[in-house]
């Protein structure tokens, strides 16, 4: 096994993390760290975008932006006020499969946090005017997305691998989709899916477990919602075919940014762990792996040119991304490819292989030295079921990769015939 | 906050500083050289920051994938960062590898190549980083202002540099600002996490002590107190949305109004942090300017920006006008905002509030040993460390008078330069 710089007792295990099933059908975990005066809070819990129907799309992002724009009990200002007058935060955000939520605090208002936080998820009130406000900030955000190239390329590329999957929408939806939705639409939607069945949340901090698992029974833990329905089910994605050229022309752009992938395999699956080795030798380890040494460090053509694996319940996908000049983008694109025709033909090499098993083993203690850290670790244990002790036995699991595993992977999920080839710029000549 | 500091200067001139925080096996290691783009002339922007690029391209012992492979086998993580006042690198890795981060530090101090050919190359490279940024209407719009808000002093150029700069630099300019100012006596090391400072000075010795310092030679500009006129620059481009950013004079971070400055911040735009590396920001919903202008419809969103800096520098307040109304409208309403800090005392409780904020900001990243690294040498780029240590108890000093006399002082009407950016095909301004 590749040799070991930290103890992974330093690592969150069994004997630290404390796990609570409570009966409204949410899950707490939490770890303490009793050197930080502060605490971070993270979860998630349904529903996602995918529940939104085609003619409401945007409809879970914009829930999400309502929960904090005012309660029963309390008013938009009042809200913020207590949010804000005790130097907390609090963020909430929609994506495909969950909403989720993020907060900070300091130790001794984790029991006022976690109130305002239960109160906004079940009893915010969508004021009519905040509803109007709302829907102009989430429209001129998209107006300024639409200008934005990397944010196109990104779209082009959902849009043409997910084809007429829920993923291909972006989660912001679209102007005309925001334009309909209306305070009831908002109201009915939090009722419907928002609930604490499938919610999971992770404290951790200077807080001693006992502390974070009272305040959380008797906030979160008691929330009830009598209404709330299962989300649909996601349908399956369709296997790609041939090659998909995608382009979204915007004028007086310096820059024209690329995306270019396949779909990756489930991160629950057996392939995800090579997946991951490879992708840091195709495009991350060092100065962005294999793609940055070949488009950025000897032809000198982007600034950025890195490959990306992505991880999540549903559907993901494995890119390549880059930004570059437009008279350059053809040449990107043939670098690329030649790359991955690499990558997919012949085993990596034993120094990268080590290389790239030390770093992944490395990268765990410093991943996870911040609470917000621990926090999104905890999560991601739940979320994949991967068990308690699985940090600290990924380190074997990561040297247990083999050079022919990896190629096996790069030859399953990247065909070079079948790709997604998206960028957003000026026109192309 | 209680921060013991460890101090030593060798005899070559170059500071070290050690910070002991033994929560995780962790050490972040920075250098930081007193040269960024205030110390450039005209016709040589960007030179600071195209240095930095070329600090990660090897040199006579180590090859560029060399130094980039020992730190990612290690886990850990390095960057730079090339800003107005400092250039500045780091390493955050297991504490067991802190020879490995002052090896590769003390070498490239003195030793990178400069291959001509890989200067062309990052030349593109840089040139690829600008056209990114020129893609952002928000970054055309504050090149433009800041250009105004400055008559000579550096401070009114991008870091990255101007495009026709980028294009004529030469290796040898590169490469002379380099031996220049790349001189221990020029630098400042600092060391947060878990090390013993014993070891690490004997580390330190064996690494950068037999590097020679010659003088350096910088160019200091004069500080300009005052901004040149009242100004407005109007921009024209692509979209559907119209920007505006506003500029005034601030104060030095190393004086007694940056604080009272950073209380009125914290009032007008609400609290920001000193944070580089995470540790979550605190929303600005009820600030002053976010409850008279977002809530009331005039913008969409409000953002300030206080920079910390050596030479008096500016605050920018930037508004994404909403689409249903005016500029004047807007503007009118931001300086009756402005009016009433200069005019009305603040409650002492609005300050205590700030003052909370501030402490709370710093406990929600103080687990992030990074963040230790770059407080210490950022501090003492413009004052000590006592900057840091002492900036929340200082916060806690400043008086509701002071608040309002600094905002009478600096955010006066005839001192700012406005710029807008207009879409394509709508009315200037969208008045």
């Amino acid at each position: 096994m590749t040799e070991l710089l930290f103890s992974t007792k330093t690592l969150p295990g069994p004997d630290d993390i404390t796990r609570e099933e409570f009966s409204n059908g949410s899950v707490l975990l939490t770890r303490p760290n009793m050197s930080s005066p502060a605490v971070a809070i993270k979860g998630y819990l349904p529903p996602g975008s995918a529940a939104e129907k085609p003619e409401k799309y945007g409809l879970a992002n914009f829930m999400s932006s309502m929960l904090t724009a005012g309660t029963w009990r309390h008013a938009f200002r009042e809200l913020h006020d207590e949010i804000e007058s005790m130097g907390a935060s609090l963020s909430i955000g929609a994506g495909g499969l969950a909403t989720s939520f993020s907060a900070n605090c300091l130790r001794e208002d984790l029991p006022r946090l976690l109130a305002l936080i239960r109160e906004v998820f079940s009893e915010p009130s969508f004021p009519i005017r905040q509803v109007r406000r709302i829907k102009t900030q989430l429209l001129t955000f998209l107006a300024i997305q639409a200008q934005d190239t990397a944010a196109m390329a990104d779209q082009a590329f959902d849009r043409a691998i997910y084809g007429s999957h829920p993923y291909a929408i972006p989660e912001l939806g679209f102007p005309h989709t925001l334009q309909r939705i209306s305070r009831e639409d908002l109201e009915d939607f939090q009722q419907r899916y928002l609930g604490p069945k499938g919610m999971v949340v992770a404290i951790c901090g200077g807080v001693l477990p006992a502390e974070a698992l009272a305040a959380f029974s008797q906030t979160l833990g008691v929330w009830v919602n009598a209404y709330q329905q299962p989300q649909p089910e996601l349908p399956p994605v369709q296997a790609l075919h041939g090659i998909i050229r995608e382009h979204v022309t915007l004028e007086e752009k310096s820059q024209t940014d690329l995306v270019l992938g396949t779909f990756a395999p489930k991160t629950t699956g057996p392939d995800y762990l090579p997946a991951q080795l490879g992708n840091e030798i195709l495009g991350q380890f060092g100065m962005m792996g294999r793609i940055g040494e070949s488009v950025r460090e000897k032809a000198g053509l982007a600034y950025y040119a890195q490959s990306e694996l992505g991880s999540g319940i549903g559907p993901t996908t494995w890119q390549v991304i880059a930004g570059v000049n437009p008279r350059n983008l053809d040449k990107a694109v043939a670098l690329i490819r030649e790359e991955l025709a690499r990558f997919t033909s012949e085993p990596v090499s034993e120094e990268e292989l080590a290389d790239v098993r030390s770093a992944l083993i490395g990268q765990l203690p410093l991943s996870m030295e911040s609470n917000a850290g621990v926090a999104g670790a905890l999560l991601n244990l739940e979320r994949y079921q991967h068990g308690l002790n699985y940090y600290r036995e990924l380190p074997a699991r990561i040297s247990s990769v083999t050079r022919e595993d990896i190629l096996r992977t790069a030859q399953t999920y990247w065909q070079l015939e079948n790709l997604v080839i998206a960028s957003a710029g000026v026109a192309l000549s | 906050m209680n921060e013991q500091l460890i101090t030593y200067t060798l005899e070559n001139g170059l500071t070290l500083l050690i910070r002991e925080i033994h929560t995780a096996p962790i050490v972040s290691c920075w250098v930081w050289y007193g040269i960024g783009s205030r110390n450039e002339v005209p016709g040589k922007t960007g030179l600071s920051h195209w240095v930095e690029h070329m600090q990660f391209k090897g040199t006579a012992q180590h090859s560029a994938s060399w130094m980039d492979h020992t730190i990612a086998r290690l886990g850990g993580h390095w960057n730079a960062f090339t800003s107005p006042d400092w250039t500045t690198y780091f390493e955050t890795l297991p504490s067991s590898a802190l020879e490995t981060a002052l090896a590769l530090e003390a070498d490239r101090m003195r030793g990178s190549l400069f291959d001509p050919a890989e200067v062309e190359t990052e030349r593109t490279v840089i040139l690829s980083e600008r056209e990114g940024l020129e893609n952002n209407p928000l970054f055309l719009l504050n090149e433009a202002v800041q250009l105004r808000a400055f008559r000579e002093h550096p401070y009114r150029n991008e870091v990255i540099g101007a495009k026709a700069d980028l294009l004529a630099l030469t290796r040898e300019d590169l490469y002379g600002h380099y031996q220049n100012t790349y001189q221990p006596s020029n630098a400042l090391l600092c060391l947060a996490g878990d090390v013993d400072p014993e070891q690490a000075l004997a580390l330190t010795r064996q690494y950068f002590g037999d590097i020679p310092s010659q003088p350096v030679e910088k160019h200091i500009p004069a500080p300009e107190e005052e901004l040149p006129s009242p100004e407005r620059v109007e921009l024209r481009g692509p979209g559907d949305t119209t920007f505006v950013e506003i500029v005034w004079r601030a104060p030095k971070a190393n004086s007694d109004d940056f604080f009272a400055f950073t209380i009125l911040e914290s009032l007008l735009t609400g609290p920001s942090s000193l944070n580089m590396f995470g540790g979550g920001g605190i929303s600005n919903r009820t600030s002053r300017l976010y409850l008279a202008l977002v809530e009331k419809e005039l913008s969409v969103s409000v953002n300030g920006n206080l920079n910390a800096s050596i030479d008096p520098g500016t605050f920018i307040i930037n508004l994404t006008k909403h689409p249903h109304n005016s500029i004047s409208k807007l503007l009118a309403a931001l300086d009756k905002e402005i009016d009433k800090i200069q005019t009305k005392p603040v409650p002492q409780a609005q300050i205590d509030r700030a003052v909370k904020q501030a402490k709370a900001l710093f406990a929600y990243s103080s687990d992030n040993i990074t963040n230790h690294g770059f407080w210490m040498g950022y501090a003492s780029s413009f004052a000590d460390y006592s900057w840091f240590t002492r900036y929340v108890e200082r916060l806690a000093t400043v008086t509701p008078e002071q608040v309002c006399s600094t905002a009478r002082k600096y955010l006066r009407p005839d001192a700012r330069v406005i710029g807008v950016y207009t879409p394509n095909g709508e009315e200037s301004g969208g008045d």
